[in-house]
C-alpha cells in the first residue's frame, strides 16, 4: 500500500502494475473490447462509424474478402467473378453456406440485398458505398449478376467491403430495423445480445462455412462494451477490466506499454490527415486565394516532426491527398514543399501580408495535432484560431463555404481506391472549396476509365495540378494504436480492422 | 470582489471600526481573500512573471516533469504539457482565463438576477409572479445538460461559454434579491421616498439597491466560483473553451489522458482549480458571516 | 390546503410546458439535424434523403406541436442515432440513475448529518471548524478530478472497485462518492444551523433543566425539529444530482441517463436529449412540489403565503 501511494503521488505508475499478474481470460477464450463509439444500428448498411464496420465484418461475410496482408482478392460467398461488359460483373456464388438462423445462401440473397441498398428509398446511411449499383440479376441459383450505373473500376473493391449479404427472406420480413435488433448473418461471428449503446456480445459461429479465407481461431466470446471516456479506457485496461482497445492516442499506448501485462501493436491506416483552404469565390478568407499564402501554409508546418513526435509510429507524410497504397494514388509528378519557415514568412510579406494573417481553421478530431499545426502558424504570424465542433457541424460549415482552413481527415471507407478519396474534396462534390475544372475533368476521366495506365495518368496528372496550386495541405496517414493484453497473439493492418476471428493466445 | 469592496458593502459609518475589527476577526475570510488576491495579482502581472510565452511549443520537449521530479529542471518548474507548452506560463496565463470567466459570467448573470430580483421583490404582484414562474422554470431545467447541448451546438469558445453560463446562471441572484429587496421596500426611508415623490427607478438605484449590495456581493462570490467550476467541467467533457487557450479546466481534460502516468499534468492545474474555488468560496462564506443576520452578535 | 395544492400544481405543469418549450426550439434552432444523422462521409443525397424520412423539411411550430401531442400520448418519439423509441431507451436507462442519485443523496445525508449535529453541539470549538473545513474543500473540488482520483486508488491501485460499467453494486460505490460528496456540505450547514437554532430555544432549555439527559434531548427534541428542513431540501437536492449526474456517469462509463444525455449531445440526437432535459425538469417540477405540499403540512403559515 505505501509503494502504491508513492507511486500515485509521484506518478511512476509502471511501479503500481509490477505486482499483478497478465490474466486475460484465456481460459473461456472471450475478449473484452472497449470502444468509444456506439454504433447506431448493427445492420452494417445503417451505421457509418468504425465499429459498426468491424461488426458488419464478422457478423456478415462479403461476396469478395481482400486479403489484408496480401491485397489479393478471394472469394467469400463467392468462388470466382468475372467481368461479363463494362458495367456488368458475374458471379458464381459458394454453396452450402446457411445463415445463422439457418436460413440457407443462394442467389436470391445477393439479388435482394443489394437491389434492396440500391434503392435510395430505403435510405442506406452510406449512399456512396451502394449509388454505383445500378442493379443485380439472378442467373441462376448459384450465379449473379452485378450491374453498374456507369463504367465503375472499383467495383470489386467496394463488393470486398461494405457490401455485406443479407438473408433475403429474414431482411423481407423484418427490415433493418428487426435486423439491428436481431442480426443473421453467415460470418464467422454471430451476436447473441445487444444492448444499444452500451455493449454488443459476438459468439463464435460453429457452423461456420469450411474454406473460407476468414478463418476461425480459438476465440469464443467478444464481449464489446462502449466505454466513451478515453482516460476510462485508460483505467480499465489498467485494472485489466478489458483486455483489447484502438485509436489510442500516441503517447498513452507508449505509456502503457512499460506496463507488464499490456502489449501495444501500432500499424498505419487508411485514414489521411490534410487542410482544406476555401479558395471560392466568396470565400471569408480572400488571402487564401492567393497561392502565396498557401503556399506559405504548406512551408510552414513542420510535418515531419509533427509526424514522428505526436502522431506516432507508422505515420507517413504524405505529398498527395490520397493514400499511397490507393489504386491511382501516384505522387510521382507532384512537386513537394520542405518545412521551411524563413520561405513561408518572405511569401507571407511578398502577398502583403508580413505583419500578420488571422485564419481560422475547423477541426473534429485529433486535437493535439491541429494545436501542432496552430502552433507552427503562429510563429511565421499566422494567427489560427480554432473552431473545434462536431464531424457534422464542422461539414455544415464547409459546405457553406463558411470555413476557412479544415483539418480534415477521410478514411475511404478502407476501399483501396482513389476514387474514394481525392475525388470526394476536388471533384465539385460538396466538400470541394477549390473548385479547379482542370482538376475535376482529370478525376472525373479516371473515375470512369477502365484501363489502368490512362487512369493512373489521369489521377496522376489530377493530383500533381492540386499539389502545384497547393489546392490543399497532405499532411500525414493516421497510424492506429491497439493495445491489448500481452498474452494475445494478433495483427495490425492498415484497413483499421481489428479481426477477432484470426486472433490466438500466444503460447 | 477584495475586502475593499466588501467594506464599501457593508461600511456604515458608526460602525466602520467594529466592522474592520470583525472583517481582521474572520479567519477564514481573511485567508480567502489573501488568497484570492494572490491570484488575482498573478493574473494581472502575467506577462511580467511568466518565464515563457503560453502558446510556444516545442515538439521535442514534450512533458517533461516538474522540478521536484528526478528529470525535472528548473528551465521548466512546472514542467511542460503534451505540445512542449511551459506548465507554469499556461498556469500563470491560466488564472487570467478562469478569473475573466468567473467575473464575467458573474456579471452577467448578476445583472439579469439582479434586475428581476429587484423588480420582483419591489412590485410585487403580477411581476413578482412572472418572476418567480421564471425562476423556477429555469430551477427546472438541468444547467450542465443544457449548456453542454447549447455549447455543442454552438461550438465551444471563451464567449460562448461564458454567454451560456450567464444566461443560466441567474437564478440565485434573482431570488436572494427578491428576498432582500421585500425586506427592504418595508422599511421607513423607502416610504418617504415614495411620499417625497422620487421616481421608482430612482427608489431602486437611490434607495433599495444600496441597501440589499451587502447581499448582493455574497451571491456574487458564490456564483463566481460555481462558474468556475461549471466551466471546467464542461471543458473537462470537451465542450467548454478551446486549445489553445490556457484555461485550467481544459488543462485538467488534455491531462486526464495523461494522469495515470504523469499525474502533475492533472494534479497541478487541479490544485490550482480547488485553491481558485477555496479562496472565493471562504472569502463568500466570511462576507456571508459579517452581513447575514445570524452572522451579527 | 386544497386551494394551495391545486395553485402550486397549476404552476409546476405550466413550468413543465415552458421547459418543454424552451428545449425544444433551442435544440431546434441551432443546427441542421439531417446533416448531422447523415454522419461522417456521407455526401449530398444521403442528407436530402434523411430530411425527408424525418419530416425535418416542416415548419418547426408544427413539429414541436405534434411532438408535444406525441409526448402527452406518451410517446417520447424515435431516436435519431439509435432509430428504437426513445421512452424505450430512457426507461432503460432510468433506473441507473435513479439508484444513483438515492444513493448519492443517502450518502450525502449520512455524512453530512453527524457532522452537522457534531458542529451545532460543539459549536466554535475545533469539531465545528473541523466540520467547516471539511465542508469548504469538499466544496473546491471539482468532483471529475476527485472521481479521477478515486479511479486511480481503488481501481488502479488497490483493485478494489471496477473502473466502469454498471452490472454491480460495486459499480456504484465511485460514482455514488464522487456525486454525493458535493452535496453534502449545504446539508451539513443546515443541519448545524437548525440545531444551533433548535439547541438555544426555551423548550430545549426546559427540557435540559428538568433533568433530561443531553444525548435523549438532542436526539428525540432537537435533531427532529432540525431535519425537517433537510426533508425539502433532499428534494431539490434529489433533481439536482439526477442533472449532475451526466459527468460522473460519464467518467464511469455508468449506462444512466446522465450518460445517454450526454451521447445523445454528441451524436445530435435531439429527440433524446429533449426527453432526458424534460424527464429531469419533470422530476424536480414534481420533487419540489411534493416538498411544498410536505413544507406546508409542516407548517401551516406557508400555506397562506
Amino acid at each position: 500500500m505505501r509503494l502504491h501511494t508513492a507511486a500515485l503521488l509521484t506518478g511512476l505508475a509502471p511501479m503500481l502494475f509490477a505486482g499483478h499478474p497478465a490474466f486475460a481470460d484465456q481460459a473461456n477464450n472471450s475478449i473484452r473490447f472497449a470502444y468509444d463509439q456506439a454504433p447506431e444500428s448493427i445492420d452494417p448498411y445503417f451505421n457509418n462509424v468504425r465499429i459498426g464496420v468491424i461488426i458488419g465484418q464478422h457478423v456478415w461475410d462479403t461476396l469478395v474478402y481482400r486479403d489484408p496482408s496480401s491485397n489479393e482478392y478471394k472469394g467469400l460467398l463467392a468462388e470466382s467473378w468475372e467481368r461479363i461488359d463494362d458495367r456488368t460483373l458475374e458471379f458464381k456464388l459458394r454453396q452450402g453456406v446457411t445463415f445463422h438462423n439457418g436460413e440457407a445462401f443462394n442467389a436470391d440473397d445477393v439479388v435482394y440485398t443489394l437491389n434492396f441498398v440500391a434503392d435510395p428509398e430505403n435510405g442506406v446511411t452510406t449512399q456512396q458505398n451502394v449509388a454505383w449499383i445500378d442493379r443485380a440479376e439472378k442467373v441462376d441459383d448459384y450465379t449473379v449478376r452485378v450491374i453498374s450505373k456507369e463504367v465503375f473500376p472499383a467495383a470489386i473493391e467496394y463488393l470486398s467491403g461494405p457490401l455485406a449479404i443479407h438473408p433475403n427472406e429474414y431482411y423481407e420480413e423484418v427490415g433493418p430495423e428487426g435486423m439491428d435488433r436481431n442480426p443473421v448473418g453467415t460470418g464467422p461471428f454471430k451476436v447473441v445480445s445487444n444492448e444499444p449503446g452500451k455493449a454488443i456480445v459476438l459468439e463464435k459461429n460453429e457452423a461456420y462455412f469450411e474454406g473460407s479465407p476468414k478463418e476461425q481461431g480459438p476465440i469464443e466470446t467478444v464481449d464489446i462494451r462502449i466505454i466513451p471516456d478515453r482516460q476510462t479506457q485508460v483505467a480499465e485496461m489498467l485494472s485489466q477490466g478489458m483486455d483489447f482497445v484502438m485509436h489510442v492516442p500516441k503517447d498513452q499506448a507508449e505509456q502503457m506499454e512499460q506496463v507488464p501485462f499490456l502489449q501495444v501493436v501500432s500499424g498505419e491506416t487508411m485514414r489521411i490527415v490534410f487542410m482544406q483552404m476555401n479558395t471560392l469565390e466568396n470565400s471569408p478568407a480572400p488571402a487564401l486565394k492567393d497561392e502565396r499564402v498557401r503556399k506559405a501554409i504548406m512551408h510552414a508546418i513542420d510535418r515531419e516532426t509533427i509526424a514522428s513526435e505526436i502522431v506516432g509510429a507508422g505515420a507517413r507524410v504524405l505529398d498527395v491527398i490520397c493514400f499511397p497504397s490507393q489504386t491511382g494514388c501516384d505522387a510521382s509528378a507532384a512537386p513537394t514543399y520542405d518545412y521551411d519557415p524563413e520561405k513561408s514568412r518572405a511569401l507571407l510579406a511578398e502577398a502583403g501580408y508580413g505583419d500578420g494573417l488571422a485564419l481560422d481553421i475547423v477541426a473534429y478530431r485529433e486535437r493535439n495535432q491541429t494545436e501542432a499545426i496552430i502552433g507552427y502558424l503562429k510563429a511565421v504570424g499566422i494567427d489560427a484560431r480554432l473552431n473545434f465542433l462536431q464531424y457534422a457541424a464542422m461539414r455544415e460549415q464547409i459546405r457553406a463555404g463558411e470555413a476557412e482552413l479544415t483539418h480534415q481527415t477521410w478514411g475511404s471507407f478502407s476501399v483501396n481506391d482513389v476514387s474514394a478519396s481525392t475525388p470526394v474534396y476536388f471533384k465539385f462534390e460538396a466538400d470541394d472549396i477549390t473548385r479547379n475544372p482542370e482538376v475535376r475533368d482529370l478525376l472525373q476521366k479516371g473515375d470512369t476509365t477502365i484501363e489502368p495506365e490512362a487512369r493512373n495518368a489521369a489521377y496522376r496528372d489530377a493530383l500533381a495540378l492540386i499539389a502545384e496550386h497547393v489546392y490543399g495541405v497532405p499532411l500525414w496517414s493516421l497510424p492506429v494504436y491497439y493495445v491489448a493484453t500481452s498474452d494475445l497473439d494478433f495483427t495490425a493492418y492498415p484497413d483499421e480492422m481489428p479481426r477477432f476471428w484470426e486472433m490466438d493466445w500466444k503460447d | 470582489m477584495t475586502e475593499s469592496t466588501a467594506f464599501a458593502a457593508v461600511a456604515m459609518p458608526s460602525a466602520g471600526a467594529r466592522l474592520r475589527r470583525r472583517v481582521f476577526g474572520h479567519k477564514s475570510l481573511v485567508f480567502g481573500a489573501s488568497l484570492l488576491a494572490v491570484i488575482v495579482l498573478v493574473a494581472l502581472l502575467a506577462p511580467l512573471i511568466a518565464p515563457y510565452d503560453p502558446y510556444a511549443q516545442n515538439l521535442l520537449a514534450r512533458t517533461q516533469p516538474p522540478v521536484w521530479y528526478e528529470a525535472g529542471t528548473w528551465a521548466h518548474p512546472l514542467g511542460t504539457d503534451n505540445l512542449g507548452r511551459d506548465y507554469l506560463s499556461r498556469m500563470i496565463y491560466g488564472a487570467r482565463i478562469s478569473l475573466v470567466i468567473g467575473f464575467s459570467v458573474m456579471v452577467i448573470s448578476g445583472l439579469i438576477g439582479t434586475t428581476m430580483g429587484l423588480l420582483a421583490g419591489y412590485f410585487g404582484g403580477t411581476v413578482d409572479l412572472v418572476v418567480t414562474f421564471l425562476v423556477t422554470t429555469r430551477l427546472a431545467m438541468p444547467v450542465i445538460l443544457v449548456a453542454l447541448a447549447i455549447v455543442a451546438i454552438l461550438g465551444g469558445s471563451l464567449l460562448v461559454v461564458v454567454l451560456v453560463l450567464g444566461f443560466l446562471k441567474w437564478d440565485r441572484f434573482a431570488v436572494v434579491m427578491r428576498s432582500a429587496t421585500q425586506q427592504v421596500r418595508s422599511q421607513d426611508y423607502v416610504a418617504a421616498a415614495q411620499a417625497a415623490g422620487a421616481s421608482t427607478p430612482r427608489i431602486l438605484f437611490g434607495e433599495v439597491l444600496p441597501n440589499v449590495f451587502a447581499q448582493l456581493v455574497v451571491v456574487a462570490t458564490l456564483e463566481a466560483a460555481s462558474a468556475i467550476l461549471l466551466e471546467a467541467a464542461l471543458s473537462f467533457l470537451g465542450l467548454g473553451v478551446q486549445p489553445p487557450l490556457p484555461s485550467w479546466g481544459l488543462m485538467i481534460s488534455e491531462a486526464k489522458a495523461y494522469m495515470f502516468f504523469s499525474f502533475w499534468l492533472i494534479a497541478i492545474p487541479g490544485t490550482a482549480l480547488a485553491l481558485l474555488i477555496l479562496a472565493i468560496n471562504l472569502a463568500g462564506d466570511g462576507l456571508r458571516d459579517i452581513v447575514a443576520p445570524e452572522g451579527r452578535e | 390546503m386544497l386551494r394551495f395544492a391545486t395553485r402550486r400544481l397549476a404552476l409546476a405543469l405550466l413550468v413543465a410546458l415552458t421547459v418543454s418549450a424552451i428545449s425544444f426550439f433551442l435544440l431546434r434552432l441551432s443546427g441542421d439535424i439531417a446533416i448531422a444523422l447523415a454522419g461522417e462521409g456521407a455526401r449530398d443525397i444521403d442528407i436530402e434523403a434523411i430530411r425527408a424520412q424525418y419530416g425535418l423539411d416542416r415548419p418547426l411550430l408544427f413539429q414541436y406541436g405534434e411532438w408535444l401531442l406525441q409526448v402527452l400520448g406518451g410517446d417520447l418519439g424515435t431516436s435519431l442515432f439509435f432509430r428504437t423509441s426513445v421512452g424505450a431507451l430512457v426507461l432503460d436507462k432510468l433506473p441507473v440513475t435513479l439508484i444513483l442519485g438515492i444513493s448519492s443523496l443517502l450518502f450525502a445525508l449520512l455524512i453530512s448529518i453527524p457532522l452537522g449535529v457534531l458542529a451545532a453541539i460543539y459549536r466554535n470549538t475545533w469539531i465545528d471548524r473541523l466540520a467547516l473545513s471539511i465542508a469548504v474543500v469538499g466544496q473546491a473540488l471539482p468532483n471529475f478530478f476527485f472521481a479521477l482520483i478515486l479511479v486511480m486508488i481503488f481501481s488502479i491501485g488497490l483493485r478494489w472497485l471496477p473502473v466502469s460499467g454498471s452490472g454491480s453494486w460495486q459499480n456504484f460505490v465511485m460514482p455514488t462518492i464522487a456525486l454525493g460528496y458535493y452535496v453534502a456540505p449545504a446539508f451539513m450547514r443546515l443541519v448545524r444551523a437548525g440545531m444551533v437554532e433548535v439547541l438555544s430555544a426555551d423548550y430545549i432549555r426546559t427540557a435540559r433543566a428538568k433533568g433530561l439527559s443531553r444525548r435523549s434531548v438532542i436526539v428525540k427534541h432537537a435533531l427532529r425539529n432540525a431535519v425537517v428542513p433537510v426533508v425539502s431540501l433532499s428534494a431539490v437536492q434529489l433533481g439536482y444530482l439526477l442533472g449532475g449526474s451526466v459527468v460522473i456517469e460519464t467518467i464511469f462509463a455508468l449506462d444512466g441517463l446522465g450518460f445517454l444525455a450526454y451521447e445523445s449531445i454528441t451524436q445530435k440526437d435531439f429527440p433524446v436529449t429533449q426527453a432526458v432535459v424534460m424527464l429531469l425538469s419533470v422530476f424536480y417540477v414534481l420533487l419540489t412540489f411534493v416538498g411544498d405540499l410536505v413544507n406546508a403540512w409542516l407548517d401551516p403559515r406557508i400555506r397562506v403565503a
